[in-house]
């Protein structure tokens, strides 16, 4: 099966300005892959940059096989896109907007837009203008799914719902990820909606993509570990790879990365009263990789 | 929830793609979970029907298997009750008592 996206050695300036620096990645069918970094650290631009919007300075970025900045139409058609910001005419009313955006394809399945409008309470007759901003990114969503795309890119897409509606909205892209071949990328600051939503994710810092893995294995790679001893712990504790350390005497609580069993097995041998292990919370991990 | 006899043997689970829609959970989650619950031996998975509630939860085998499984939450107790600056004797009795009173519960829904 070929990945919906590879990207090799993606990178992208603006002016002297390096946005984004050397990205690896790739989005296999199926996937739901949830891109994390603080505003500014590029995911618009790459999330901009796998659609086509905008070329690489330097890299490439192929989507279905096609280098994303000469996608042929077929390709595009395979594609769906909510923009962080909408861009719906205040004048239509959602029917006509609708109408608009089906007209764009040769595919479209105006009974999935129908039964989204009910499910969503989006009001297909009311004018753009006057929906709140919560209706209007519904209605940017569905207009992102009437064609039935494969690759769905949303960057940001639940900031204006309210918790039922994102959680509809969460719902509805798992629907469209469990039918195997079609993949899903999304930005988002909700760090457990992330969590929630993805197998796999990206994490960008300064341009730099950190991480990009599965879920399960940042997670055991990053984790927090307590150390207790009845004689005072050594200023260095023995810790390899650490993210930030609180030492306090008898108690040593730090987050590290590159956890394995063999730094356990290294720290048990230090003879600690205790040494335990702890999961972090993939917003926990993000703090971490930020501090 | 099988262990405790909330849910009966032979029950049908819901569908992968059923339990990740409803719950907004990645599928391949769910699927991973069922999957490590049949290999312990908690669900079956049937050709071509739902996956079902095992008849008797083939618990692995050794005690100290079983054991193991509590490791982590062992390890955050006893750090807790150091920095408590408790006792073992007093950690210990602390245990005592809340397993004798899970017992005595056991035993009302027992005679209810």
């Amino acid at each position: 099966m070929h990945p919906h996206v590879s990207a090799k050695r993606l990178s992208k300036s603006y002016g002297k300005n390096r946005v984004l620096n050397a990205i690896d990645a790739e989005v296999d069918p199926g996937e739901i892959i949830g891109v994390l970094g603080k505003n500014g650290a590029g995911k618009t631009t790459l999330l901009e940059l796998i659609l086509g919007f905008t070329a690489p300075t330097d890299g490439l970025v192929q989507v279905f096989g096609h280098e994303s900045f000469r996608m042929p139409n077929d390709a595009k058609e395979r594609i769906g896109f909510v923009p962080q910001q909408e861009e719906l005419i205040g004048q239509l009313s959602a029917r006509d907007q609708v109408a608009l955006i089906a007209s764009f394809y040769r595919h479209w399945d105006p009974v999935l837009v129908m039964q989204l409008s009910e499910r969503w309470e989006v009001n297909l007759g009311e004018r753009v203008k006057s929906m709140s901003v919560g209706q209007r990114q519904k209605l940017s969503i569905m207009l992102a799914l009437g064609h039935r795309p494969e690759l769905l890119v949303l960057d940001e897409p639940v900031a204006s719902l309210d918790p039922i509606a994102r959680r509809q909205f969460l719902e509805q892209i798992i629907e469209v990820a469990s039918e195997g071949h079609r993949s899903v990328v999304f930005s988002s600051h909700i760090v457990s909606d992330v969590e929630r939503l993805a197998n796999q994710i990206w994490i960008l810092k300064e341009g730099t993509l950190i991480w990009s893995g599965d879920l399960d294995s940042l997670k055991e790679s990053i984790v927090r570990v307590r150390l207790y001893s009845e004689a005072p712990i050594p200023a260095d504790p023995g810790l390899t790879g650490t993210l930030s350390v609180e030492h306090s005497g008898k108690h040593v609580v730090a987050v590290v990365s590159h956890w394995n069993e063999s730094q356990r097995a290294r720290l048990s041998a230090l003879a600690y009263e205790t040494v335990a292990v702890e999961p972090l919370s993939l917003e926990e991990i993000f703090l971490a990789l930020h501090g | 929830m099988v262990a405790g006899g909330q849910i009966a043997a032979g029950t049908e689970l819901p569908s992968i793609r059923d339990l990740a829609v409803k719950q907004a959970v990645n599928p391949m989650t769910i699927s991973k979970a069922y999957s490590l619950l049949e290999a312990e031996g908690v669900l079956v998975r049937n050709r071509g029907k739902p996956m079902t509630v095992a008849a008797q939860p083939a618990f692995p085998v050794h005690p100290a298997a079983r054991a193991r499984q509590l490791e982590s939450q062992l390890d955050q107790l006893v750090l807790a009750a150091r920095q408590l600056q408790l006792t073992q004797n007093e950690l210990i009795r602390a245990l005592r008592s809340r397993w004798s009173r899970t017992d005595a519960s056991a035993r009302q829904r027992e005679t209810a």
